[in-house]
């Protein structure tokens, strides 16, 4: 057997045969669950030794399958990973955990249900606000979920086991943060690109893998010669999934290091840590209701239509950005997001008011989740670096 | 010295040799067609020759345009973004919004004192771009050329519903077919155009003074209706379609300069003058 690969060569590895692992796995008699959004309890599932996988799209795959079974403003990544899976692609899962991430989102899951048959198929609500009430709803929810795998799995769920579980993921969000501090030097040490295939590598294996694969990976970057080069761009990027590294892998090299981000596959996904409390559930439910920064959680709290309300509401909205744009050294934003996702597209122009008003330039980019929707990109990436000076 | 800018659009090339005073040396505009790697030498020996100049002595090339990376003998490329704000500045000093609406694409771009600090693009789509007059002036079965002065005569213009160049071809064949006259189609054509341009430039806040380039601002009827749907006035240079390779070519002049100032070398990357090959 081959010598086994470590740190950026194992992520690299993964990167490009995702579920390899979760199948290897599986052979061993273990459970993999998928999960499409942030959503989803992973410290449920791990609790109960299941393998949570994150499902996603491929936009090297065109799209034959799923038009026949949705209408055409859907966004293209979900209907990509629609599409893999009536390719029989994830078959290898043993269930879903959908969630009532957005409208497409929640649609989606009836639709999975209608043509895949898993062992396992759960749906949670969630909801768009972060009220007392919509918090409280949501402890229910995951309450729902829980049992629902403790049923699937025949095992009890108890609350020591999910304290563990905690710890472990909680660890995990500790170690991608001190990745993320790799990235604050100029040049950065380690590349958007390398770090968006870590950020994918860990939502392919187990969370306890995934934990020593980043203490490999961290070591290997500070010990490494070789990182990016020096640019004037330090850029931020924000908006929809990224599932691939094209859209990475363009922006930098057109001529500039993408340092932070604000996407659910990198610091949304990672970033809030659950507060241990007495009822774990408590923890977990602020957590992934509040903690979690999306847009399709509602947080807007105009008390009046003064210039000074709306600068109020973007700052409770966006203020977490203003602290990555300064401990990153941010000097722009890209915005992204692909074609027909409502919940970006919506929130673009306030995210561009607060970044406005903050003085640091940004652009808006809009895709088609396509390789050949990234050549016009080039010219749009080159022209913001030119205004960037 | 002397300076050129080489733009490389998706229907024209356009060459300007300036000097060191801005004073045009030279320029060239020939149909880029399909291969435009082969092509961008051609037109810069032209260019030469008109001005009287060896390769040699040009000091900088800028090369812009979608086809600006196939350019092996400049010195930089730069989007068109960047420099048409800096044409267009330099003929109207102050421009505040400058809108370019090439053969296949069509930009809005924020000036501030010479320099691009915001734009919108649109080069997915056909409708709003000079292939959009092409393709119905093909099926009026008239030269684009003339499409400008026959819509002045126009007196009540049609509207074109249809967001698609294929299908506002199909509403203008069934208009000819009920006898519309045809000033009255191609008044209502120019004004489908405008109103595409103008929504999209529209995102970034439109100041005056505002200034209409590319090939399309040769058809005065488009410019009478961006007027409209403007609602403000709108100037044209008079050769609306170098104002990028202009800019390139006032761009490197002020690479070149502020290398100098520095005491630095000129910082030039170009190879001989030579077609692009796939090895470049």
């Amino acid at each position: 057997m081959a010598k086994e690969s470590k740190g950026l060569t194992k992520v690299k590895e993964i990167y490009q045969d995702r579920p390899r692992r979760v199948k290897e796995l599986k052979a061993e008699g273990r459970k993999v669950i998928g999960y499409l959004c942030a959503y989803p309890v992973l410290e449920m599932m791990t609790a109960l030794d299941l393998v949570p996988y994150r499902v996603l799209g491929n936009m090297r795959e065109p799209i034959t399958k799923a038009d026949a079974c949705l209408p055409t403003m859907v966004c293209p990544f979900l209907r990509s990973s629609l599409d893999l899976a009536l390719k029989d692609e994830y078959e290898f899962l043993d269930g879903m955990a959908m969630a009532h991430i957005c409208d497409v989102g929640e649609r989606m899951a009836h639709i999975w249900k209608t043509y895949r048959h898993y062992p396992y198929f759960y749906f949670m609500d969630v909801p768009h606000t972060v009220h007392k009430a919509a918090l409280e709803k949501f402890k229910e929810e995951i309450k729902g979920f829980k049992k629902s795998l403790e049923s699937f799995t025949r095992k009890e769920l108890s609350s020591e086991k999910l304290k563990k579980a905690i710890k472990v993921h909680n660890d995990q969000r500790t170690l991608v943060r001190e990745l993320y501090d790799l990235r604050k030097p100029d040049p950065p040490l380690v590349s958007a690109t390398q770090v968006l295939q870590v950020m994918l590598a860990l939502e392919s294996i187990p969370v306890e893998e995934g934990n020593e694969l980043l203490r490999e990976v961290i070591d290997e970057i500070k010990e490494r010669q070789e990182g990016p080069q020096k640019q004037a761009a330090r850029l931020l990027i924000w908006g929809s999934i990224i599932d691939d590294v094209s859209l990475i892998e363009t922006i930098e090299s057109v001529g500039a290091n993408i340092v932070m981000d604000d996407i659910c596959v990198g610091t949304r996904f990672y970033w809030p840590e659950v507060e241990i409390t007495q009822d774990p559930l408590d923890g977990l439910a602020y957590r992934y209701l509040v903690g979690i920064k999306c847009p399709r959680t509602c947080r807007e709290v105009i008390s009046d239509q003064t210039k000074k309300a709306y600068a109020a509401d973007l700052e409770n909205r966006f203020g977490y950005l203003k602290d990555y744009i300064k401990a990153w050294n941010v000097n722009g934003v890209i915005l992204q997001s692909v074609r027909y996702c409502d919940t970006h597209g919506y929130e673009v122009p306030a995210v561009r008011d607060y970044l406005n008003s903050l003085g640091l330039p940004n652009t808006y980019l809009e895709h088609d989740y396509s390789q050949g929707s990234l050549a016009p990109l080039r010219t749009r990436i080159q022209a913001f670096l030119e205004i960037l000076g | 010295m002397y300076f050129a800018g080489v733009d490389i659009g998706s229907t024209m090339t356009k060459v300007m040799i300036m000097a060191e005073d801005e004073r045009t040396c030279s320029q060239v505009i020939g149909p880029t067609g399909a291969e435009h790697r082969r092509l961008a030498n051609k037109v810069m020996e032209e260019a030469l020759q008109q001005a009287n100049l060896p390769f040699d002595e040009i000091s900088y090339v800028v090369a812009t345009g979608y086809g600006r990376v196939n350019v092996p003998f400049a010195d930089r490329q730069i989007t068109e973004l960047t420099c048409h704000a800096k044409g267009v500045s330099s003929l109207f000093p102050n421009v505040r919004t400058a809108i370019d609406i090439g053969g296949q694409d069509a930009k809005g771009m924020k000036i501030n004192q010479g320099n691009l600090v915001d734009f919108a693009m649109n080069d997915k789509c056909a409708a709003g771009t000079g292939r959009f007059l092409e393709v119905i002036s093909d099926a009026l079965g008239i030269k684009v050329e003339d499409l400008g002065k026959i819509s002045l005569k126009s007196t009540k213009k049609v509207e074109i519903s249809s967001v698609c160049t294929i299908f506002a071809q199909q509403e203008v064949i069934s208009h000819l077919s009920e006898g519309t006259p045809l000033e009255d189609i191609v008044a209502g054509l120019h004004d489908a155009i405008a109103g595409r341009v103008v929504r999209m430039v529209k995102r970034l806040k439109i100041e005056p003074d505002v200034v209409l380039t590319g090939g399309v601002a040769k058809n005065v009827g488009v410019v009478r209706a961006i007027r409209e749907n403007l609602g403000c006035e709108l100037l044209v240079p008079e050769d609306p379609l170098l104002t990028g390779a202009l800019g390139a070519a006032i761009l490197g002049k002020e690479i070149v300069l502020k290398a100098l100032a520095k005491g630095e070398a000129i910082p030039r990357k170009g190879r001989r003058l030579e077609e692009a090959t796939f090895f470049n």
